[in-house]
């Protein structure tokens, strides 16, 4: 699904990411561990293109991020193109990124309801104003509106938060808008969750609830990139761990690495994190 | 000592503040002293009797009369167009400034440095004189031939055209830095969420930038309007009959000076005063979803009056207003 292959990425002078190699199966969690500052988030970012990058490749589903391939010739994507990638892949925020002024039920629908999926069907001029005049195109209108609605308050009520479709993200706690950050970026049906550090915000209290939703989400058969400091989700729920500092990925493989580290970087940060 | 009991309601004495007190008596003689001159009178100049020193009759008089009427008629047209021309020219300035099109934001800095680098005077009498320097206006492929003639006589000899122009376009230039400071004051995190949604530039400006950023944009565009309100005078110099024009006009015929702008003054108070009720309840429309700072306690404190409604904490959109809402529950994050 995911196939990082000499991923490089700089900031000016600043070479944050120094060959990424990593490769993510359908329908498996890869987390990924490691320092602050070592990054996993920019290459997260990279994924869905929030980042170009700088050298190597990177492709998901065997399409090449932000470019295309023709011969030996790269050409960047156009911002439609781009956007229309971007749909197909969700992501979380570790500070949520809620839209504030509107209701968790209209952060839900707001992308699906605006954003075009599927290539647009053509009609000849006279169709369409057949379709208008006869309230046709109003009715199919009003019923995919509702369609989008009623689908939202479902992945409302799959992250548990059906009773609150109608409050404002300031009226929840983090944990809950960390949830319907989830159930948005869903909204688009991804076949990709990207999740930066999903529970680094939130108070200790509230970081089950939200690990739970994403369990969930892992048992569905969903692909999931998780950047995360939780060793025990990991442990638990990861396919693959790796771990990634100073820009590389140092060592990558079932979860079994964590308790036997080879890498001597890792595992001194296991021994920090987990003492 | 006597006991306390852990239940013992404070009963303290308040701590004096002499220096208000001091202040009340200072302001109360300054409010009679004024009071006293606007009420006062002098020796009539026709030398019979005594006259109002401001002249309240003929300010009675004046106040409602045709031409001050007529004139309270063309200041808000004038306001009115010219804030539409600027609301709508700084909006697309403002959304070509933030564009990653280089030639597209240097253009829109360029519009904003020559129109507010030029006094709007010299701006409406520019358009007011555009006719010297364009005979004829004429739609055609350019350097090629016309399809269209256009006798701008009929476009600019409205005098109200010049006024609109000269008052819009400088407009526009301040309105569209006031959309891009509202731009962005909004979250870097807000934009990516909404990229990472699948959303274009322009759909997330429009439904996830601007609807925040309205928060930021009201109060200095009210200010704008009201500021726009009094700047209509200046069309009084292309000749539109607004109220400042009127004003000029009475005191060139009656050698009255004082009546007739103290009767434009109380024109133009009683319309800034309509238009700070109105930002009020604009801005706490857009204030949904955040939690209740209050704006300003003073204006609050009349809104409430006019509408005897209590301002919820939040305020749902459309329905409701005074329905309580559930405090925020736990931490923002």
């Amino acid at each position: 699904m995911v196939d990082a292959l000499g991923v490089r990425k700089r900031f000016g002078r600043l070479e944050v990411l120094r060959g990424v190699d990593l490769r993510v199966e359908r329908g498996t969690v890869t987390c990924i561990l490691g320092p602050s500052g070592s990054g996993k988030s920019t290459f997260l970012r990279c994924v869905n293109h929030l980042e170009k990058i700088d050298g190597g490749r990177l492709r998901v589903e065997d399409e090449l991020v932000g470019y295309r391939q023709k011969g030996d010739t790269l050409y960047e994507l156009t911002d439609r193109q781009i956007c229309r990638m971007r749909a197909q892949i969700g992501m979380v925020f570790q500070r949520f990124n809620l839209f504030p002024h509107l209701t968790a039920i209209e952060n839900v629908t707001l992308a699906p309801l605006h954003v075009r999926t599927r290539a647009k069907v053509h009609r000849t001029r006279g169709e369409q104003a057949r379709r208008v005049v006869t309230g046709r195109a109003w009715r199919e209108r009003r019923e995919h509106r509702a369609a989008v609605r009623a689908r939202a308050r479902q992945l409302l009520d799959r992250v548990g938060l059906a009773d609150k479709a109608d409050a404002y993200p300031a009226q929840l706690s983090g944990g809950q808008q960390q949830r319907v950050a989830i159930a948005r970026a869903l909204a688009m049906e991804p076949k990709l969750m990207l999740f930066d550090e999903p529970t680094s915000a939130l108070d200790p209290e509230l970081v089950g609830e939200v690990l739970d939703v994403m369990r969930g989400l892992a048992t569905d058969g969903m692909t999931m990139v998780v950047v995360t400091h939780e060793i025990g989700f990991a442990r638990e729920v990861g396919d693959q761990v790796a771990f990634m500092d100073d820009g590389e990925i140092l060592e990558a493989g079932p979860p079994g690495v964590l308790a036997t580290p080879t890498n001597p970087r890792f595992a001194e940060f296991l021994s920090k994190v987990l003492s | 000592m006597e006991a306390e009991p852990r239940d013992a309601p404070i009963k303290a004495v308040p701590v004096r503040h002499p220096g208000r007190w001091v202040a009340a008596v200072v302001l109360v003689v300054l409010v009679a002293m004024l009071v006293h001159t606007l009420l006062s009178k002098i020796p009539s100049p026709t030398g019979r009797g005594q006259v109002w020193r401001f002249g309240w009759d003929q300010v009675g008089q004046l106040l409602f009369s045709a031409p001050y009427l007529q004139g309270v008629v063309e200041t808000l047209w004038i306001t009115l167009l010219a804030m539409v021309v600027g609301i709508t020219g700084g909006l697309l300035v403002a959304t070509l400034r933030v564009s990653p099109n280089p030639l597209l934001s240097g253009t829109a800095w360029t519009y904003t440095w020559f129109f507010r680098g030029t006094p709007v005077i010299v701006q409406i009498f520019f358009w007011y004189n555009i006719l010297t320097v364009y005979p004829s206006l004429s739609l055609g492929v350019p350097f090629g031939p016309a399809f269209w003639h256009l006798d701008p006589n009929k476009v600019i000899t409205g005098f109200i055209a010049a006024a609109v122009l000269g008052l819009g376009l400088n407009e526009a230039a301040y309105m569209a830095e006031i959309f891009r400071a509202g731009i962005l004051s909004i979250d870097a995190g807000q934009q990516e969420a909404a990229q990472s949604l699948g959303m274009g530039r322009i759909l997330t400006l429009r439904k996830v930038v601007f609807p925040q950023a309205m928060r930021v944009i009201i109060p200095p565009t009210s200010n704008e309007v009201i500021s726009m309100l009094k700047t209509s005078s200046l069309a009084a110099f292309v000749g539109i009959p607004e109220l400042f024009f009127q004003a000029q006009a009475t005191g060139a015929n009656t050698a009255q000076l004082v009546p007739p702008f103290i009767t434009i003054s109380l024109w133009y108070l009683a319309m800034t005063s309509v238009l700070s009720v109105a930002q009020y309840f604009l801005e706490r429309h857009y204030r949904r979803g955040t939690a209740a700072e209050r704006p300003d306690r003073f204006v609050q404190l009349w809104a409430r009056m006019v509408t005897k409604r209590r301002v919820a904490v939040f305020a749902p959109g459309g329905a409701g207003e005074s329905v309580p809402v559930p405090a925020p529950q736990g931490g923002h994050g």
